[in-house]
């Protein structure tokens, strides 16, 4: 089995805001199941994590949160993102890829003196 | 903004909690529905797939609680449900709680409406622009008469040219004036002031203007500017009162302001006039006599200077002009001049008694505090089991400590709202005594500085009596879990602490009882204090008909003035049940401020001797008998003894003891002398002695008596008149009566003190009364409050000994022998407080000295009658508690 990771407080909001746009309004079963796939089970979502994050981008105005019918037929609270939200989404990514690239520079391995 | 918004939906989320807890529970089980679903899809058994779908949910419930934390202010809602909690076990015990409140409440209440005097009065900046910068000048000499002498024009100039560190000297001459309007005439008091004045005082007018330096010198129109209180109280506030005429000493004088409120000192002033009022005050003597004392002085610090700087200034110019002028400074009276902060000399005469209250209620807040201390022990007892339980449900130390703190501290509210209202009730009596005592007792207020006083001291008793209680430490809640009971006697610790706090309430209630005991004995010693006159019933008045200037330089009306008296006198002597009327001034138990020095014929004095100094009062030939000053021996004033005649006298026993010692002064001759006579309309004229009179009690109640000179009515000006009454019954019901007869003869006249010799006396010493009233019930409530404590300490120890106590009687202790087990434990600590206490009441009597007569500080039948009483007292507290020890049935107690 793959090693498990913890999600990091702040990359969940990251993911759930992606997930949203890659797939529309969705409940919070099927923004975990995403989550859990993308990244290849090698992060686990419990309520307890999931929810309070779900939460907090809804007190934040980047989703929105609303019961439907679900397409199995059973009532679920769906969330879809705002336009905040995907204000918010580009400049997270953006200042995520910086970061990125950042970490990346620092870690390269050492060019071999000349 | 997104910061904002979030905290505004958390905020919300404290009150919607209910409604979310449901939709949560629906999402969260949708969610494991789905999963659930899911995981059956994958060929699972239902009850795995669900087993499954729980185990990768993480728990529902840690789930719930943790949307809930992000849901609301987490911290915000404990608090709330604190205050819940608190508010629930308080309602559970209305006794512990009414009792905990009122004890406080009356501590509370005593300390805020005290502190809001003391803050008035004394520690308020003044409303005087930078009003710490303002210093008192009191030039003052040994003797009688020289507390205060206040200064001459020409030594205020010499400090003006030598004192650089004052910016500036402001002068006002206290002086009388009568104020004639359509209501009838009253005296009120003016200050004379130079332009300057106002500008020094750092005061502005409300309304109108102040004076000015063109106000200053003689050919100026008379102004007058209101004081803010005469203005309320004898113009109602009327704002269009500038530029209004009202008529002062029979002059019109032009209102040209109102002053903003301001204490004055030392004596209360109505209007502040410019010099051209007073001719006197132009005149070249006036300007020029150094001996011609007439001018208070406050003056401002310069900038950058110091009040000891001042000190140090000031006495280098006056030691020179000692030097200068030795014929007017006598080196034997010790002329000196104090520099004092304008706000300590506004705050001299309250500030020993206030400060004395201030502690007295300080002593009961210590008191009622050490009380509830105690019961919150008590409480904390039966609540341990509870506080242990909640603890293994997961509070930790920290949420229980700030649980304590949360009820201590509503307690506290609680008890600081209703001390609040008892101090509301309380300030108002309060006032009127420190009206006898400051002129700054109308800026008394229960002000938000006094309530954040209030507000403090609640908070600081919530937060000692929450660290008080001790609470099990972290991790040792299993282990007292296990043992499934806990013992009732606490540890030994708490019960040290319970018995410290009945030691120091005991103790503190001693002090309180031994200075209430003082201050008691204090009054009835002065109530006590002959007066020296006959009679106390006798009504007395005082009618001016002169105005200052008219007495000082108009001789025709100085004549017709005591025409007028004479008349009085007769109409009134003819009234049915009086037995006879004296004409004089001052009435008797009141001060002379007319001092002079006096000399003897024949009788240099000795080296070193300051010159004797003796009031001046008049008399006329029935004054003696009517007012019941008693002759010791030869005759009193005879009507022969006339403008015309030979220059009579009659002296008190104290100057007579003091010129004629072991001599008999009747024929002897004496005469008024000092520089300061060549200001008066006094001749310096040798006057023969016809008698002498007893001493009376005219510098109050507690002074000693002072040297006077009698002069006859008829051969003095006519100062300040007055009539004296004796009648065969009811003296008091002719004050109606003899009233109207003078506002017939005298319709402008003022009528002033209207009251009998006893009234009069009565009035004296009813601040005294006030003050030891206060400090008894003060005392009172300590010793209560302390009797209730240790008998409930007793209480406690005995329901928590009752298994002990079993065992004892079932092995034979018979049950006198637990009472008195019980009265010895009580009564060690009754000691030790005893002992404490009267330790504590000696340190405390000395500070009290100065407010005490007749009784020494270290009285001792006020400190054993104290010490018994309060050891009666205390034993009686013992007494129950050790009763129901000895009813205890060892049958009983065992069984448990």
């Amino acid at each position: 089995m793959a090693e498990r990771l913890d999600v990091k407080q702040g990359t969940l909001a990251l993911m759930i805001l992606t997930t949203l746009e890659v797939l529309g309004p969705l409940h919070g079963y099927g923004i975990a199941r995403r989550i859990e796939e993308t990244s290849k089970n090698r992060l686990t979502l419990n309520y307890g994590t999931l929810y309070p994050a779900l939460l907090k981008l809804e007190q934040e105005g980047f989703v929105t949160a609303e019961w439907r019918q679900s397409e199995n037929n059973r009532r679920a609270k769906y969330y879809a993102l705002t336009a905040a939200g995907r204000k918010q989404l580009a400049r997270e990514a953006r200042d995520w890829h910086r970061t990125a690239d950042l970490i990346a520079a620092f870690l390269a391995p050492r060019r071999e003196a000349p | 903004m997104r910061y904002v918004r979030a905290a505004l939906a958390r905020l919300a989320g404290v009150f919607t909690g209910h409604r979310a807890d449901d939709d949560l529970r629906d999402e969260l089980q949708s969610h494991l529905d789905m999963e659930t679903a899911e995981n059956i899809r994958r060929g699972m058994h239902p009850d795995e797939a669900r087993r499954q779908a729980l185990l990768a949910s993480g728990g529902l419930t840690q789930a719930a609680e943790a949307v809930r934390d992000q849901r609301g202010l987490p911290w915000l809602e404990s608090v709330a449900a604190d205050i819940r909690y608190a508010l629930r076990a308080l309602r559970h015990g209305p006794a512990f709680t009414t009792v905990v409140v009122i004890t406080l409440a009356l501590g509370i209440g005593a300390n805020t409406a005290i502190f809001s005097v003391v803050r008035g009065v004394l520690l308020k900046p003044l409303p005087h622009r930078d009003g710490d910068r303002l210093v008192y000048l009191r030039q003052s000499t040994d003797g009688p008469g020289g507390a205060n002498l206040t200064f001459s024009v020409p030594e205020v100039r010499d400090l003006r040219n030598g004192v650089p560190s004052l910016a500036g000297i402001a002068e006002y001459s206290p002086w009388t004036a009568i104020h004639q309007s359509n209501d009838g005439a009253e005296r009120i008091g003016v200050g004379l002031v130079t332009g300057n004045y106002f500008e020094v005082m750092g005061l502005s007018a409300v309304l109108g203007r102040v004076t000015r330096p063109g106000d200053d010198g003689p050919g100026v129109p008379p102004v007058a500017v209101l004081t803010h209180d005469y203005w309320r109280k004898r113009f109602g506030g009327d704002s269009g009162i500038v530029g209004k005429q009202v008529t002062l000493d029979k002059k019109s004088v032009t209102v040209i302001g109102v002053l903003q409120p301001a204490p004055f000192f030392p004596d209360r002033i109505d209007a502040l006039l410019n010099m051209v009022n007073s001719d006197h005050h132009l005149s070249a003597m006036m300007v020029e006599g150094r001996t011609h004392r007439m001018t208070e002085v406050v003056a401002r610090l310069a900038p950058g200077a110091t009040v000891d700087q001042v000190r140090n200034e000031v006495a280098v110019v006056y030691a020179r002009m000692q030097g200068d002028f030795k014929e007017v400074y006598d080196p034997a009276s010790h002329y000196r001049v104090a520099v004092i902060p304008f706000k300590e000399a506004l705050g001299e005469r309250a500030r020993l008694t206030l400060w004395l209250l201030m502690g007295a209620a300080a002593l009961v807040m210590i008191i009622s505090a050490a009380s509830v201390a105690n019961l919150t022990l008590m409480r904390g007892v039966r609540r341990e089991h509870e506080l242990v339980v909640r603890a293994a449900l997961g509070a930790g130390v920290a949420r229980l400590r700030r649980l304590l703190l949360l009820e201590n501290l509503v307690l506290a509210v609680m008890g600081a709202v209703l001390g609040v209202l008892i101090a509301i009730a309380g300030v108002e009596l309060l006032t009127s005594l420190a009206e006898r005592y400051s002129p700054r007792a109308n800026e008394i207020r229960l002000d938000v500085v006094v309530l954040g006083f209030t507000l403090a001291l609640a908070v600081t008793v919530a937060l000692l009596l929450s660290f008080l209680a001790s609470l099990p430490r972290e991790g040792t809640f299993a282990s007292r879990i296990a043992a499934g009971v806990w013992r009732m006697s606490g540890s030994l610790r708490r019960q040290r602490l319970q018995r410290g706090l009945v030691v120091a309430q005991i103790a503190v209630s001693v002090v309180l009882l031994a200075g209430a005991g003082l201050l008691t004995r204090t009054m009835i010693r002065l109530s006590q204090v002959t007066t020296g006159l006959r009679s106390e019933e006798v009504l007395t008045m005082q009618v001016p008909l002169l105005t200052p200037t008219e007495l000082l330089f108009n001789p025709a009306a100085d004549a017709a003035a005591k025409q007028r008296y004479e008349e009085m006198r007769r109409e009134i002597a003819a009234l049915p049940g009086v037995i006879e009327v004296g004409v004089g001034s001052p009435m008797p138990l009141r001060r002379s401020d007319v001092v002079f020095e006096v000399k003897a014929e024949g009788r240099p004095l000795a080296a070193g001797e300051a010159m004797p100094r003796a009031e001046l009062r008049t008399a006329n030939p029935d004054f003696f008998g009517a007012a019941g000053i008693p002759l010791l021996t030869g005759r009193p004033f005879a009507t022969t003894d006339g403008p015309g005649s030979g220059n009579v006298v009659i002296i008190n026993r104290t100057l007579a003891d003091k010129l004629f010692p072991n001599e008999d002064p009747v024929g002897k001759r004496i005469a008024w002398t000092g520089d300061v006579l060549r200001f008066t309309p006094i001749s310096g004229d040798w006057r023969t002695i016809v008698g002498v009179a007893g001493n009376t009690q005219d510098g109050g109640l507690d002074a000693e008596p002072r040297p006077v000179v009698f002069m006859p009515f008829a051969q003095m000006l006519a100062m300040g008149g007055g009539l004296a009454i004796r009648a065969d019954s009811n003296v008091a019901a002719l004050a109606a009566t003899a009233t109207r007869i003078i506002r017939r003869m005298a319709p402008t006249a003022p009528i002033e003190n209207v009251m009998t010799i006893a009234q009069y006396k009565d009035r004296s010493v009813s601040p005294r009364r006030l003050n030891a009233a206060l400090i008894s019930s003060f005392g009172v409530l300590a010793v209560i409050i302390a009797a209730v404590g240790i008998a409930g300490v007793l209480a406690f120890s005995v329901s928590a000994r009752t298994n002990e106590i079993g065992i004892r009687m079932s092995l034979g202790a018979d049950s006198g022998r637990v009472q008195r087990m019980i009265l010895k434990e009580g009564g060690v600590l009754l000691a030790i407080g005893l002992v404490l206490g009267v330790a504590g009441a000696f340190l405390a009597a000395s500070v009290i000295q100065g407010l005490l007569f007749g009784v020494a500080p270290h009285d001792p039948i006020t400190f054993t009658g104290v010490a018994v009483m309060m050891a009666a007292i205390g034993i009686g507290a013992c007494w129950i508690p050790a009763l129901r020890a000895a009813r205890i049935d060892p049958a009983i107690t065992m069984r448990f």
